[in-house]
This record gives structure tokens, sequence and C-alpha cells, in this order.
């Protein structure tokens, strides 16, 4: 998958701290993200299966396993009992129809509970926003302060010498609208479900 | 432009059940909502350094706008967009119709700008038969409805869910219930449709950065990520006042933008995108993938001309939260479209003042009451009051004042003599007053008072004239001297209350001298935009005191002890002699109950008490946000002999009064009233306690209608009683 860059690891360590994530993870929860905790990317099989289940989800759509070969393996798993879509034309020509989408984000920011994603590729945003439900995949170390830490990380990105065009932003829970009344409701345009798994290895 | 009935509009709203309903609610939730979503930074110190940084940010990105545009354009051109300036609306159409043509568009999906509303985009595109639709939920369902949004974060929040339902249901030729997820998930699935089959995508910007030419898009329903996404070919129009110069800067603007807007910590996209990113699509069958086209227009439409402005480049520091509506007092009673047809609210005044016309502007600009809430909240700290009264101010120095407050300001407030005589006349009859075409324009209490509340009465013998008998009393041998500025109100209407202040300026001490050549300080005239005027009446005061040699200037009226402390200082700053006589002036002006309180202080008789009957205190807008005094109130309520002090609810809202806008926009003016003394008669207080006389009129008349047994008094009365 394109990505505006590669090396997001370079430009986060500097800034990332194991004590971000219990604000992360407060923060997070208000905005009704569905956190799971878990140890390994096999350990997000069971719960995925169970999603898969309660929302009768047909088609499933994948980005980002090309970078890690533990979310690779997780994908193929899917595969072997559901129609899970990892080509990015495939991705694309059953975008309107797909149940679920899974995809990646680089750090979390404790301050809000967001999540940033490097969605240079199409069909990333098309996984992240045609779904229902979208289910991301975080480094749990992966934590910065606040939002101007996450901007000095941005700003070091996007500057590098090969940067150039660029499509990223933050992430903080699903979908949402209170235009009728102030009434929260989930999903106007985006994901109803935003499932986020913080994988601590 | 064709004259508005303003009023009627305004009765319309106010007699709107369900606005009054939404927007009641939403301003009693909203500070609460707010402050919990800070509650990660901190108190009131925090959240001012993050103010402070956005504003020095924004200050000195517009002192270098065009360089940071340049920098902007250069940014986006090197990444393969296209950019081009727009000076107005007409301009941009032919622009954005050319783009449209060249490749073929015909339907278009817009996330929100209010930009394009600004212009009246939408109408134009379909006029030249091109297929658009609003997505986000609320602008969708206006334009769906032909109406225009009322609020910058919460467009539709005039509406209720029957309302809503009725406009799906004519959009969709199909009976729509009003069941809120039920509309949302037809919302979803119709704009699906649209996403998918639009040729051209086009957004607005929350902001864009100079250096690397990216724009930010802040929205919860997550349309502008489907709109800069799917279509393949994307137009950003953004203002310039949206530019920023470095990537780390548009932190500053979001850790307050979503807190305060919609009391948020952050929202749930926040989409940036710089230049060309890939797309996929099918095409004949095959599915191909190539790079998105992308355009920006930078719209000036006025900009330009406000960043040269030394006074109105302020309104660079606007991120469009609209928080400034949210604690409007005006705003929250009369929802926003009464205003212009875009703006809203204060900074909407300022706004259609500079993007679309003076004239516009003029119709509704006296709907801010200069209470200053919003400068308490405002994430760029602009001082909306102040430069609704500039824009007010170049207004009348353009097409002068209305014949009217011409004859009453430049012939009668100029001239002290005929202004007391005129006075002195209504005191005799109270008759004159309500007819003859001037007198109904003298200043607040010569105005007709309405229904729900009580007229107040001129007195029968004026302060000036009980003076010289209340000096015998001065002390033999003083500790200070102190010049007392009464002010039309205590002078001419609460004199009793003159006596008051006296009273307890000779307890503590102090010879008390009245200028008689005193007159009005000049606040309703310079209210009026009529600076000229003003300046005569500011000379003939600061004359009249400079003679008596006091160490102190004392006032009882808080808008007045501003007018004379800061206001004069303003007026005069292009006259140097006058300046520096108006800053010495200024510097002796002292505000009765904070001077009082240091004082009291001083002698240890700041003292808790527990008495029995139950006072209550209203802060004045000028007290508490023009001078900063509150606590000092307070204080000598709490330490009064007799009276048990409780704080009501609200206690810092305006009563309504307001100066001339209260008899202007008589039914607003009781709308807030009505709160008010709502808030009063929960505390249980038998008095009502206020150091500003013309709140004291404001409520007294109100009181005496609906809660007869409750007082109003000023602080000075109630000291004075137990002296």
């Amino acid at each position: 998958m394109e990505k505006i860059c590669h090396e997001w690891k370079d430009y986060i360590k500097d800034y990332i701290s194991d004590k971000y994530w219990d604000s992360f993870k407060e923060n997070a929860l208000a905005v009704t993200v569905e956190l799971k905790e878990i140890k390994s990317y096999e350990e997000a099989l069971p719960i995925i299966e169970g999603l898969i289940k309660e929302l009768d989800a047909q088609k499933l759509a994948a980005v980002g396993g090309d970078e890690n070969s533990e979310l690779q393996g997780l994908y193929e798993a899917l595969k072997k009992n559901h129609t899970l879509y990892t080509d990015k034309f495939e991705i694309v020509k059953n975008g309107p129809t797909i149940d679920i989408g899974f995809s990646t984000a680089e750090f979390g920011v404790g301050e809000t509970g967001s999540v940033c994603v490097d969605n240079y590729a199409y069909e990333a945003r098309i996984v992240s926003m045609l779904p229902a439900m979208n289910i991301v995949f975080v480094d749990k170390k992966n934590m910065v302060k606040d939002m101007t830490e996450a901007f000095k990380i941005l700003e070091k990105v996007l500057r590098r010498k090969d940067g150039l065009d660029a499509y990223t932003g933050f992430v903080t829970g699903p979908s949402r609208t209170s235009d009728i009344e102030r009434v929260l409701t989930l999903g106007v345009h985006g994901p109803s479900r935003f499932v986020l798994f913080a994988v601590d290895k | 432009m064709t004259k508005r009935n303003l009023k009627e509009e305004i009765k319309e709203k106010l007699a709107d059940p369900i606005l009054r309903n939404n927007l009641s609610r939403f301003a009693q939730q909203y500070p609460a909502a707010r402050m919990k979503a800070y509650g990660n930074i901190g108190g009131d110190a925090e959240i001012d350094a993050l103010r402070d940084d956005l504003r020095q940010m924004k200050r000195e990105t517009v002192a270098h706008i065009e360089e940071v545009a340049d920098e902007f354009q250069a940014s986006l051109e090197k990444r393969g967009v296209k950019v081009f300036r727009a000076k107005d609306g007409d301009h941009l159409k032919q622009q954005l119709l050319q783009i449209c043509k060249e490749n073929g568009v015909k339907r278009i999906v817009k996330s929100k700008s209010m930009a394009t509303e600004e212009i009246r985009l939408n109408d134009f595109l379909v006029k030249e038969g091109l297929h658009v639709k609003e997505t986000d939920l609320g602008e969708w369902m206006l334009s769906v409805a032909g109406q225009h949004p009322s609020h910058m974060v919460m467009p539709a929040i005039h509406l209720n869910r029957k309302q809503c339902a009725k406009f799906f249901s004519d959009e969709l030729k199909e009976n729509i219930p009003s069941d809120i997820p039920f509309m949302v998930q037809t919302a979803r699935r119709v704009l699906r449709e649209e996403f998918l089959h639009a040729d051209m995508g086009i957004s607005g910007a929350n902001f864009g950065i100079a250096e690397n030419g990216m724009i930010g898009l802040v929205t919860n329903e997550g349309n502008a990520r489907i709109v800069t996404t799917i279509p393949p070919i994307h137009v950003v129009i953004i203002g310039y006042e949206k530019l920023i110069p470095k990537t780390s800067d548009a932190s500053k603007i979001m850790r307050l933008l979503p807190r305060n807007a919609t009391g948020q910590r952050m929202v749930s996209y926040l989409t940036l995108v710089d230049g060309p990113t890939p797309i996929i699509r099918e095409i004949d069958g095959k599915m191909v993938e190539d790079m998105k086209k992308v355009y920006v227009i930078l719209l000036d439409n006025g900009r330009l001309e406000a960043a040269h402005d030394p006074k109105l480049n302020e309104v660079y520091q606007c991120v469009r939260c609209a928080s400034c509506l949210n604690v409007c007092p005006i705003w929250t009673s009369v929802g926003g479209n009464v205003y212009g047809h875009i703006y809203s609210g204060g900074i909407g005044a300022i706004l259609t003042g500079l993007l679309e016309s003076s004239e516009a502007f003029s119709q509704f600009s006296d709907l801010c009451i200069g209470c200053r809430r919003c400068t308490t909240i405002c994430p760029g700290k602009i001082n909306i009051p102040d430069l609704i009264q500039e824009l007010r101010n170049r207004r009348t120095e353009k097409v002068g004042l209305a014949l009217p407050e011409k004859i009453m300001f430049q012939k009668v407030m100029t001239n002290r003599k005929l202004f007391h005589t005129l006075l002195r006349a209504a005191s005799i009859g109270q008759k004159p007053v309500q007819s003859g075409r001037f007198i109904r324009n003298l200043p607040l209490f010569f105005a007709k008072m309405t229904e729900g509340r009580s007229l107040p009465a001129i007195a029968a013998k004026p302060l000036r004239d009980r003076t010289e008998e209340l000096f015998k009393k001065n002390p033999k041998n003083p500790k200070m001297r102190v010049a007392f500025f009464s002010g039309c109100n205590i002078d001419f209407v609460f004199p009793d209350t003159g006596e008051s202040v006296i009273k307890v300026l000779q307890d503590l001490g102090a010879e008390v001298v009245y200028p008689h050549d005193q007159s009005c300080c000049g606040k309703p005239v310079l209210g009026a935009g009529d600076v000229h005027t003003a300046k005569k009446i500011a000379i003939q005061n600061i004359k009249a005191f400079e003679k008596c040699n006091a160490d102190y200037i004392l006032a009882a009226c808080p808008t007045c002890a501003e007018t004379l402390m800061e206001t004069y200082k303003e007026i005069f700053a292009d006259d140097e002699k006058w300046l520096a006589r108006s800053k010495a002036f200024g510097a002796k002006v002292r505000e009765f109950t904070s001077f009082v309180a240091e004082e009291y202080k001083k002698q240890g008789r700041l003292v808790k008490v527990n008495g029995t009957s139950k006072v209550t205190y209203h802060d004045s807008c000028h007290m508490k946000r023009g001078l900063g005094i509150y606590k000092e109130p307070r204080a000598l309520l709490e330490a009064a002999k007799g009276y048990e002090f409780v704080d009501m609810e609200g206690a810092d809202k305006c009563c309504g009064m307001a100066g001339a806008f209260g008899m202007k926009y008589a039914n607003i003016s009781l709308r807030l009233l009505e709160n008010k003394l709502n808030n009063i008669k929960a505390t249980g207080a038998q008095t009502v306690a206020v150091a500003c006389p013309a709140c004291m009129m404001q409520i007294g008349g109100g009181l005496d209608k609906n809660l007869p047994n409750v007082k109003v008094k000023h602080v000075a009365d109630i000291l004075a009683e137990n002296l």
C-alpha cells in the first residue's frame, strides 16, 4: 500500500511513552471507540469472528497487511472462512457493499483519544469510510501526549526530503452527527462503529 | 438593498416555541460542556495561554498575509495543483464554471464551506444547470428547505425533528417518520449515491498551511473525507483568513476549535489533504488508477482590505467556532436567522460588514448589546463588541445619524444646560416625554418603557439640586477630596442613590464635591457611532473636573466609569493635547464598590456577617467584563449588617437593559429580563443588589410588575442603611 511515509516509527520515537496510555484510553472510550487491548494479532481473531457474526457481515476488505506480517497472518486466517479483499482494485470495485473495513493507524494521542492515519492510498480511505464498521490496529506503545506533539510529528514527516503530496489526519471514534435536535447519532456518512485493537507485543 | 423590518423578524422568532426551547436548552448546557472538554487542559489560566498562542500566531500571519498566500500558492503549484485567486464571488463563480466546463462536470458534492454560502455559490451552480448537493446533514436539510443556516456549527439548531422529517419527505417524495436514527440512516443512503456518482467534490478549509499547501477539514460526520476522496476532481475554496504558516501552527487551532465549538476534545475526523493523491475508479468496465485533479481558489471578497486595516484585521483571529454565539444573550434569544444571510451573532455582524456591505451590517448591527461575554471565551481573543463599534463609527461617519438622533446628540447633548432643562421639564409632567419627535430619542429614561416593566419616574429634585445641603455634612478634617461623577441616571432618576454614595464617602472621611458643569458621560452618543459629538461632551466633562482638583473622581455607574477611564483616551488617540488631559483625568477615576471595598478592607470592615435578610447580586456587564470588578461588591454585601448573601444562577448574564438597546428591542430586552427575574426568584432573596443604575432601572421595573416583594437596591444604598 502506498503511504505518505513508510518510516513513521522513526518520526514518532522521540514522542511516544507508555504514560500516555491511560489518558488515551479514557478519551477514546468517552467518544465510543470500541477499544480492545490485545497481546498479539492472533488474539484479535476470535473477537473479529464474533463481530462478523454479530453484523452478519458478508464482505470484508483490509489494508496494511503488506507492512506487517502478523497482521497479514490475521487477514489470511480470516480469508479462510470469509470473503476478504486485500487487492486495491477489488477493494474499490466492492467498496459500496463492504460490511467491515480493516485498516491501520500510526499512533494515538492521549489528550483526545484520536489516532493518526496515513491515508495516502485511496483504498485505505475506502475501507475506513464506506463500511458501517471500521476495525483499526494500532501499536499500543505508540501513544503521544497531545495534539501539539502530534502536529510536531506531522510537521517532521511532511518536511522530509521526499515529502510532497499527502492525505492524512486524525480519527476520533465513529462518524457522528447532532444536526437534528442536537441528538447524538452515529454513522451518518462514515462508520457507525469504530473498533480499535491496541496491540501490545 | 431592501430595508428589513428587523423588529417584525425578531417578534416572529421570539414567538417560535421550538426555537425558544432549542436555544434555551443549548444556552444552558453549553458552558458546562465546554468546560468539561477543557478539563484535561486546566483552568482559566491554561486555557488563556492557549488562546494567547492562537492569537499571536494569527496576528503574525495577518501582518504578512501576502507572503503567506504566495507561499501557500507556490507549495501547491509545486505539487501540481492549479491555484486561482478570486477577488470576489462573481470572479470565483466564473473560475469554477470554467473548471467544470473543462472537465465535463455535471454532478457536484459539497462539504461545508461558509465562504461558498457567503457568495451564494449553490444558487449560481444550479442556475448553470449543475447538480449540486450539500452533504453535511444540517446543510443538506436546509438546502432542501430553502433555508439559511442559523449557526455556523449547528446550522439547523432552529428546527425540531418533525420539521426535519417534513423536509426529508418533500425532498425524497416518500413519507419519512420523525425518528432521528431513521432520518440519519436515510440521509446516509441518499447521500451515499450522490458521493458515488459525483464528478467533483467542493470543500472549504478550516486552515491552509503555507509551507506545504495542506488543508485541514474538521467534521464529525466524515462527509469532507468522502467529498475529498471519491470524486476525481477536488476544488478547495478557502478564504485568506484561513492561512497559517506552519504545520505545527494547526495544533494551536485544533486544541481550541472543537472544545469551544461543540464541547469536544476532538472532532471525529480531522482530514488533512495536500495536493493530488491517487484515485482508483472503473472506466469502461476496467479498474484504473490515476491521480486526482486538485484546484484551489483563494477567495478575497473583502478579506485583503480587512487584513490591511489596523483595527479590523483582528477578524483574522476568528476560527469559525461560533462559540461567541453560544454565549450571546441576544443570539440565544432570537437565533441566527435575524442577522446576515450567512454569518450570525456578533462575529456575524463584523464578517457581514467586511465581506458583504456596510449597509447589510447596519441593518442588524445594533443587535450587539456590548455585554462582552463573547470576549471571555473567543479562542482568538477577538474584541467582538469593539470591532462592531468601530464599524458603527465608520458607518455613522459615512452616512450620518438619523435625523432625531442628530438633533438629540448634536444640538441637545452638547449643550448641558438645554439637556438638563429638558430633563427637568420631563419631571414636572412626565408627559412631554411621550410626544414630540426628538424627545423619544433622549437617552434611556425618556423613552417609553413598555409592558412588563414599570416606567421609571424622573425625580422631582435631581441630585445636583441636593448637593449643597448634603455637603454640609462633609468632614471637618477630610482625609481626601472626592469629586462625584453621578451620570444622568443617578442625577435625574435615582438621586436617593446619589445621596447614599455621598453618605458612604463622607463616612470614609472624604470631602465630596460635585462639579455642576458635568454632563452625560457620552456613552449613548458613542454607541450610535457619533464620535465627533462624544468628543465635545468629553471635553466638557474633563474641564469640569480638572477645576475641582480632587484626589479621586468617583462614579457609581460602571458604564460611566469605563467610559471616563478607557473610552475618552481612545477617542482622543490622535489628539495629543486632549489625549494627555483625558489620561490624567482617567487616572483619577474610580468605580464606587471597588473603591469602598478597598477602603473598608484597610479599616478592617470587610468582615462576613450572617444576617437574616437574604440579598443576591446581579453583575452588570460593564462592571464584570469591562472593569473586571465582581468580587468587591460581593465582599461588601457579605459584610453588610442584617444581610445574608446568596449568589444567583447566571448572575453575570445581561439583564437586557444595555442602554438604548432595551428601548429599541423591548421584546428581546424583556426576554432577558424574564430569565433574570426567574434566577432572582430561585434564590429566595428579598433584595437584589446592583452596582449599576441602568440595571437597577431594568430589574426594578421588572420586579415591580412581577415580584413586588423583592426590592432592588444599589450597593451604595445597602451600605448607607448601616451608617
